[in-house]
């Protein structure tokens, strides 16, 4: 019994590792004739992947990989434009016909829905529908984004449509028109809306988790068949309108979708390409097999980009000694990132992060604060009184990557004199931990993706110094800064959605004078397409992974 | 013997039900919580609480112990209005992740298991006794060297290895085989044993080394016993002494573990199902494991158990027919 439960923790730790890197990110192949031509209709794009998605209901799922998957079953009011690079993280009107019409100083939206649009059952997609779609997030065994409970404004003890009916501040004055009332000013709603618990559904149904067996589908296509954790397979939405759909090609017949392979398999089907393979995409390859790619027939295949996630190492900056913001400065300049890039597979995989935000998302500020420097770490060491160094401890996940890193970052900090103790805690648990003020010790690596490319889903959840919290705490460095705080609320009240964003960037400069945190890497794909796939891209609003409702075959009659 | 049976299934009960308590109480104090995970990357501690009261997660421990037991018998209600959950008995659990009873789960998955458990313990029966027998009445000649170094070899190549290694050959430079998939046998019988040929051996090799070095062992000892050189001095041919008079109290033993083996790996070959991406019961484990799907897992665990505790009374009870000096009157 022993030996079989070791050897189930190793690759149990593997597989999440994979299952991680599965939801992937986004960016361009330039490549002509490659996987980025046009792509024909008909055929079935094979899926090999290492992990079932989570939920196939918008209500409970939410990650980078089942959000790209969500789209070719259902749609929203908004949704991500379908392109590489800043294509994809545009928000366009879906369902909707725009992007709606703010009122009362946006905080009451105003939607259209457009002519035509149906479920797979035959049923209008109409305001009642879009209504009772949304209130199923406050049920409370719902999970998904947190944004239709943080954004509308609903009584205390609303508990979703099955517990407790109708939410009076979603109104439907006509069965086309669906007036939101929210709880404040947000000027940024239409890019909340892309999220999937968003979704629309005919009213009364998906009770009881329902739709995780069985979805009802408003995209072009539906659910034929779904083995949990083995296959998934999906058939054409009669009902679904093309001439209302500006966004999916949806050029394919079908999809299909194989789930618990191993990841070293997939790498071998993925490059050997035999039979269906070469009708087939999958996602991140595994860090060995980067390597391989060495032919220009396998080079012509491959997409890399961002996957639109730092990691980063935080400071608790309620610790002793990382309480002082010249140690934390000194501990930036002191990190070297060649080596944590490196530990994470090397520049295919990984980028070296100098700024919080990733390149992809909208008004990114690019700057280094901290160039590696051990004179100016040594220097702001002394003017702290630290010069012959301190201990601390560094919590990390006991997976290969991880533990790589979290070596680096003690190799780095050791000529400072700084003994960095690594406290491993299992991945199950992990985030759990850290989330725990009271459980966390005095750094953190962990990583961050954002909900939509805007800054206000990337620097308020982890810097915000009101939204500590005693469990569930995504401010790890415990950072309170007066001026970060005010800089938030102020940005939050602009009603220019690109100025907020560029205003982001300068406060992820803001945040960084006070080093919280140091961010790591840019985390990167590298996945390889079958040989007959057309219309491939990666998608930089979903973790750069290819976006699914673009794919499809060169020659569909194959 | 009805008293020695009745006894018997009373102390697979009791073992069963301190597999139960013990599994469940590591998962209650041990493991992280449910409604967290539920609850995704931004959550606040109000809807932490909601969803643990939705799941009956707040109640004390031993009335959760007492819902999960009732439950095996008679099922149990999930959530509550309009978002009940029925799980009927045997209810082993109700999987928040996947949304499916988990009793479901388990027996959609079963057959892939129990497929790659009966194949491999073919081969490996036949190739290991065989080899097994073969160098016993050849001991120390080069065969039986052979087949002992090959063994012991065999023996030690770590199950990974070798799959991926086979993979490799096999199906990517030969390709004589496919990439192995779940294929059922009324689908396409060819395409089955293909897909399922490469699990086998895999699975097969290191028990089959193990089996061809017990059997040799066995035979070699009984070879030397005072009634078989009886049989010898009484003039009965070789084969017929070795028939008759060598083989059942030399696989005796074989028998034992064979019973044990078998019965694990019901409870699912964790390593070749996830390697070759065969969704049994062991690739669910795995799974279930890395996604923290806690009523899997303890279900998974109890499978396991049940198996193990079944197969040991069964190889009892076959213990007492092949040999009657064990024999219970």
């Amino acid at each position: 019994m022993r030996r079989t439960t070791a050897v189930t923790g190793v690759t149990a730790l593997g597989m999440l590792m994979l299952a991680a890197c599965n939801g992937g990110p986004g960016a361009t192949n330039k490549a002509g004739g490659g996987p980025g031509q046009a792509a024909a209709s008909g055929g079935t794009v094979h899926v090999l992947a290492t992990a079932d998605f989570s939920h196939l209901d918008p209500g409970l799922g939410w990650d980078g990989g089942v959000n790209n998957f969500y789209r070719l079953i259902y749609r929203g009011l908004t949704t991500f434009g379908a392109g590489a690079g800043a294509k994809g993280t545009k928000v366009v009107p879906d369902l909707a016909t725009d992007l709606g019409t703010p009122s009362d100083d946006a905080k009451t939206w105003t939607y259209h829905l457009k002519d035509g649009e149906k479920f797979e059952n035959g049923a209008p997609i109409d305001s009642a529908a879009v209504k009772f779609g949304i209130e199923r997030a406050w049920d409370p065994e719902m999970g998904g984004s947190p944004y239709p409970r943080l954004l509308i404004d609903a009584p205390a003890d609303y508990k979703g449509p099955y517990q407790s009916g109708d939410l009076k501040s979603i109104e439907t004055p006509d069965a086309k028109t669906v007036v939101f009332h929210l709880k404040k000013s947000f000027p940024d709603f239409a890019s909340a809306l892309t999220m999937p618990n968003f979704t629309p559904f005919p009213k009364g149904t998906g009770a009881g988790h329902a739709f995780d067996t069985k979805p009802i589908a408003s995209g072009p296509y539906k659910v034929a068949s779904y083995v949990h954790g083995a296959s998934l397979k999906l058939v054409r939405n009669p009902e679904w309108d093309k001439s209302t759909d500006d966004i999916r090609a949806a050029k394919p017949d079908g999809f299909q979708w194989t789930f618990g392979l191993d990841g070293a398999t997939i790498d071998e089907r993925m490059l050997a390409g035999q039979g269906t393979d070469a009708d087939a995409i999958t996602g991140t390859i595994q860090a060995a097999t980067v390597s391989r790619i060495q032919t220009p027939q396998l080079k012509a295949r491959t997409l890399t980009g961002l996957t639109g996630c730092t990691t980063y190492l935080s400071m608790n900056t309620t610790r002793k000694n990382l309480d002082n913001v010249k140690v934390r400065q000194a501990i930036e300049y002191a990190v070297n990132k060649d080596t944590t890039v490196a530990a994470l597979g090397g520049s295919q995989l990984a980028a070296k992060a100098t700024a919080i935000q990733p390149p992809t998302m909208l008004g990114r500020k690019d700057y280094d604060p901290y160039p590696y420097s051990l004179d100016k770490a040594r220097q702001l060491l002394a003017e702290a009184g630290l010069s012959s160094g301190f201990s601390l401890t560094l919590d990390a996940r006991p997976v290969a990557a991880q533990t790589a890193v979290a070596v680096a970052v003690q190799e780095s900090l050791k000529p400072l004199g700084i003994k960095v103790k690594i406290n491993n805690i299992d991945t199950s648990t992990f985030y759990e931990v850290i989330a725990t003020p009271a459980k966390q010790h005095d750094m953190a690596l962990t990583g961050w993706c954002p909900d939509w490319a805007s800054g206000a889903t990337f620097l308020p959840p982890l810097f915000d110094g009101r939204n500590i919290t005693s469990t569930a705490n995504n401010n790890l460095a415990q950072l309170n800064n007066a001026g970060v705080n005010q800089q938030i609320d102020r940005i939050a009240g602009m009603k220019d959605v690109a100025a907020a964003n560029t205003a982001y960037g300068d406060l992820d400069q803001q945040i960084m004078a006070q080093a919280p945190i140091v961010p790591l890497d840019y985390d990167k794909v590298v996945t390889v397409t079958g040989s007959n796939i057309a219309g491939a891209y990666l998608s930089n609003s979903y973790s750069g992974g290819i976006d699914l409702v673009s794919v499809g075959l060169k020659d569909a009659g194959k | 013997m009805a008293r020695y049976i009745s006894g018997r299934i009373a102390g697979l009960v009791l073992i069963l039900f301190m597999v139960c308590l013990f599994t469940y109480l590591i998962f209650f104090e041990l493991s992280p919580d449910p409604a967290l995970m539920i609850c995704g990357k931004t959550c606040t501690p109000d809807r932490v609480d909601q969803i643990r009261s939705s799941l009956g997660l707040d109640k004390p421990f031993l009335v959760q112990f007492w819902d999960f037991i009732s439950g095996l018998f008679v099922g149990r209600d999930y959530g509550s209005g309009a978002n009940l959950v029925h799980c009927g008995a045997p209810c082993l659990g109700y999987s928040f992740q996947t949304s499916q009873p988990v009793w479901q789960m388990v027996t959609e998955r079963l057959p892939v298991t129990a497929t790659v458990a009966v194949g491999a313990a073919v081969l490996w029966l036949l190739l290991g006794i065989a080899a097994g027998l073969i160098s016993a009445v050849k001991e120390g000649s080069w065969w039986d060297r052979t087949m002992m170094g090959l063994a012991l070899g065999g023996a030690s190549i770590p199950n990974y290895v070798l799959a991926l290694a086979l993979q490799y050959i096999l199906v990517v430079k030969l390709q004589i085989l496919p990439f192995p998939s779940a294929v059922s046998f009324f689908d396409d019988p060819v395409m089955w044993f293909e897909s399922y040929l490469m699990p086998w051996i895999v699975l097969a090799t290191g028990y089959a080394c193990l089996y061809a070095r017990l059997t040799r062992a066995n035979v070699i000892d009984t070879l030397a016993e005072n009634f078989m050189r009886t049989a010898r001095s009484k003039g009965l041919p070789p084969a017929l002494t070795m028939r008759r008079h060598a083989l059942r109290p030399a696989l005796t033993p074989v028998t034992t573990i064979f019973g044990m083996d078998f019965a694990a790996l019901l409870g699912g070959a964790l390593i070749t199902e996830t390697v070759f991406g065969l969704n049994g019961v062991g690739k669910m484990a795995a799974d279930s494991i890395a996604k923290n799907d806690q009523p899997v897992i303890m279900a998974v665990t109890l499978l396991a158990a049940f198996f193990v505790v079944v197969g040991n009374l069964v190889v009892d009870l076959v213990y007492t027919w092949l040999d009657p000096r064990v024999r219970i009157r």
